[in-house]
């Protein structure tokens, strides 16, 4: 007989008993892992469903938000154009206002320099002029130079036109400060008293005169009295060759 | 040579006998179990995972997916059941592959132990899903037909016994003439085709199992779809 039923029977029972065993230790933990993880799943797939659509909502926010810029894209451009312009001109006049401050800082400078130049020549020229004077007299006339300019002086006193003479009898009877006469050298007593008396012939009053020496004069002699003057002073002479000077500069600068 | 090992009788006492059957099932019962109980000890539930435990989840989504594919209904009803069917056939005849080792499907009492269990199971399983109107498809599609219905429940959990113990036997026992012919090689190839054929048997003994059950599980749905 190829059938035991006692082993048919235990069989049986061994297999439900497998049934149970694996149930409880292969299906059940089996499948519960595996639902487990099926919603870890799920959810991760919830949530990468809604971050794309929160992304798509991104994207769809920023494609509007690139459009609208686009729309204004032109205007601002326009926009931004004519501010630069504005601006441009704004730096461009501000550069030459400052220019123009710096052309005439530089050009006033050089004016200064020019008139320092011009008065150096000037005071040099009639220094020399004044040696050349002083020696040709002397070899020419056997005189002084400096008795002669008093000399001269002492005639432009004496023949002052009538109008001028007038004027300077009135403000010598109220003189301010005294009656001054300037040299750039001392003025011999002789010729010193001459022309006080000179001075005193114009009115009736005394008249105090003083003598001083002023040595920028360099070769002259003036009387000044409230803006009334009688000089004789090389530098006189002196006056068209500076002019000259000061064209020739000027042509050759071209100002 | 022993055609069944019913025949090896361990140890007796009165009408309890332990023979090789019994005790090389427990012995596939154990190692099932403790393997079972190893790797379902330390589960994850993330996407890392050992790889026995992922061995055991293809094995596991198989059986299921087999199982869903033919009920066409939820599978984890009869996953326990069809499932340890498949499990414990392929387990026994895959390990006759050891020396000494004899296979208990090759025994005609197991197989018959293990078709009783599935003659069983279809009207339980019937009756759990559709009630004891479950019995009237004996009586279709007429009254005449019910002792028909009966015999053909009845033959077919023979054949389904018959059918495991015939090729696991016959295996076994051509790999023994064989390994007398010629003992080289040859008998190599055969057990090789016998683990071939050990697999398939579970796997048809595991399927027919689980039609016989979708089919009288399906009474009542085919009715709501007359309805």
């Amino acid at each position: 007989m190829l059938i035991n039923w006692f082993t048919v029977i235990t069989q049986i029972i061994n297999f439900l008993v497998l049934v149970y065993l694996l149930k409880r230790f292969l299906y059940g933990p089996i499948i519960k892992a595996m639902d487990k993880r099926q919603e870890k799943i799920d959810l991760h797939l919830e949530e990468a469903r809604k971050k794309k659509e929160e992304a798509d909502k991104e994207a769809e926010l920023f494609l509007k938000k690139n459009r609208e810029f686009d729309g204004r894209h032109e205007e601002m451009l326009s926009q931004i154009k004519k501010e630069a312009e504005a601006r441009k001109a704004e730096l461009i006049k501000e550069a030459r206002s400052q220019v123009d401050a710096d052309m005439a800082g530089w050009y006033g400078a050089i004016q200064k320099e020019k008139e320092n130049f011009l008065q150096d020549i000037r005071r040099h020229a009639v220094k020399h002029t004044c040696a050349i004077a002083r020696r040709a007299i002397k070899d020419l006339s056997n005189a002084d130079l400096e008795d002669r300019i008093t000399s001269i002086f002492i005639e432009r006193l004496q023949n002052i036109d009538a109008d001028d003479r007038e004027a300077l009898a009135r403000t010598v009877q109220h003189p301010a400060e005294g009656i001054r006469v300037n040299s750039a050298f001392e003025i011999p007593g002789e010729s010193a008293k001459k022309i006080v008396r000179l001075i005193q012939n114009l009115t009736t009053d005394s008249v105090v005169v003083r003598f001083g020496i002023l040595p920028e004069l360099i070769c002259g002699i003036e009387l000044k009295l409230h803006g009334r003057k009688i000089s004789w002073n090389i530098s006189d002479y002196l006056e068209p060759f500076e002019e000259n000077m000061r064209a020739t500069i000027e042509a050759k600068t071209g100002h | 040579m022993h055609i069944t090992p019913d025949s090896i009788i361990l140890f007796q006492l009165g009408p309890v006998s332990l023979n090789a059957t019994i005790l090389f099932t427990w012995c596939i019962m154990a190692l099932i179990t403790v393997v079972s109980w190893l790797v379902t000890r330390k589960l994850s539930s993330t996407t890392q995972m050992s790889r026995w435990q992922n061995f055991i989840e293809v094995l596991v989504i198989g059986i299921r997916d087999e199982i869903r594919e033919i009920s066409r209904q939820d599978s984890s009803r009869y996953l326990p059941f069809v499932g340890t069917l498949f499990l414990f056939i392929a387990l026994s005849n895959l390990l006759s592959i050891i020396p000494g080792y004899k296979p208990p499907t090759g025994s005609l009492s197991t197989t018959t132990a293990l078709a009783v269990c599935v003659f069983v199971a279809v009207p339980l399983y019937g009756i759990a899903q559709n009630g004891l109107s479950y019995f009237k498809q004996y009586t279709k599609p007429s009254i005449l037909m019910l002792p028909f219905n009966i015999i053909g429940e009845v033959s077919r959990t023979i054949a389904l016994a018959m059918r495991l113990f015939g090729n696991i036997m016959s295996g076994t026992i051509i790999a023994a003439i064989l390994l007398s012919i010629a003992p080289l090689i040859f008998p190599i190839i055969m057990q090789a085709l016998g683990l071939l054929i050990g697999l398939i048997q579970a796997y048809i003994f595991a399927i027919l199992a689980m039609v016989y059950i979708a089919a009288g599980s399906r009474v009542r749905q085919n009715k709501k779809g007359d309805v």
